[in-house]
């Protein structure tokens, strides 16, 4: 059984731990604690230290997928996740635009470290104030029209579009390498 | 009420400078944000604060993942020394720092006792 292990990266609060559970096959390990930040006006808990599901896919792969903790302070652990992975997707919430500057430092957190295949997951599409995938593309600086990561939608709570979003991450990294 | 900040960071320094080869001490919230701490220059608090408290979540997840029941500490033993967490109530994490040197049951009672005080500086 070939084992891929992809990286969910992401802003706090655009869904990542949610992802993992929405498709993890078996009891997602999860490392959450309740937040006393500025998180705390997100969400009641947040994710110290990883996430960790599993899923088959196909007759002889099966995916490992490491959710990371969102906030910077944190990033000792984006750097430990993230040299062990084949690919990673990174979440934003379409919602809060003023996060994409932190999005896309976060992307930049990862290229310094790893040249790994990579996509853009958008996250609470259907929120008040929700940006369209293509500004949101040009606020994390993708101006370029070649070599932009592929761009997907997905709620993160509906496992078929988490799926989606997965298939999308595995296929891009095969027709990478 | 609110809590006493500056009675937590003397509990601290009071461990750091009358416990022989205590190095630092940091006191943490769950999810990363440092309460309080005394720590050897060039260490970031930040950083040893969320460093603390994932640690800390992954080792009580190993507890209970792997069964070991509730933990009670965690040691990182390297070669130049200790550093020990422990859980102190709900709100807050422990870390200590100690030299290869120190003894490891004075260390024990030690983190106790200050535990205790800190607990009671919390509530």
């Amino acid at each position: 059984m070939e084992i891929m292990r992809l990286v969910v990266a992401g802003t706090v609060g655009a869904g990542k731990s949610t992802f993992i559970r929405t498709v993890s096959e078996i009891d997602v390990v999860d490392t959450d604690r309740r937040a006393t930040d500025e998180t705390a006006e997100i969400k009641h808990r947040t994710t110290v230290a990883m996430d960790f599901g599993r899923l088959t896919f196909g007759p002889n792969m099966a995916l490992h997928i490491y959710g990371t903790p969102g906030q910077q302070r944190f990033d000792f652990m984006w750097d430990i996740l993230i040299r062990k992975a084949h690919a990673f997707i990174l979440l934003v919430a379409a919602h809060r635009p003023h996060e994409f500057r932190y999005a896309r430092r976060i992307l930049s957190y990862m290229n310094r470290r790893v040249q790994i295949p990579y996509i853009i997951g958008i996250t609470h599409m259907d929120c008040e104030g929700a940006w369209s995938s293509e500004n949101i593309k040009l606020a994390l600086g993708f101006v370029d029209e070649k070599n932009q990561p592929p761009i997907v939608i997905l709620n993160a709570d509906e496992r078929d579009t988490v799926i989606q979003a997965i298939v999308a991450l595995v296929q891009y990294y095969i027709s990478k390498v | 009420m609110a809590i006493n900040v500056a009675k937590l960071e003397s509990i601290l320094q009071n461990l750091v400078t009358s416990t022989s080869d205590v190095q630092g001490a940091a006191l943490v919230s769950p999810d990363g944000l440092a309460l309080a701490s005394t720590l050897p220059s060039g260490m970031d608090e930040e950083r040893v604060a969320a460093m603390s408290a994932a640690m800390l979540s992954l080792g009580e997840r190993i507890g209970s993942e792997l069964v070991r029941g509730t933990i009670d500490r965690l040691y990182v033993e390297g070669d130049l020394g200790y550093g020990i967490l422990t859980s102190c109530g709900e709100e807050a994490v422990l870390l200590v720092l100690a030299d290869k040197k120190a003894k490891q049951g004075i260390l024990m009672l030690e983190i106790k006792r200050v535990a205790i005080d800190l607990k009671k500086a919390l509530s």
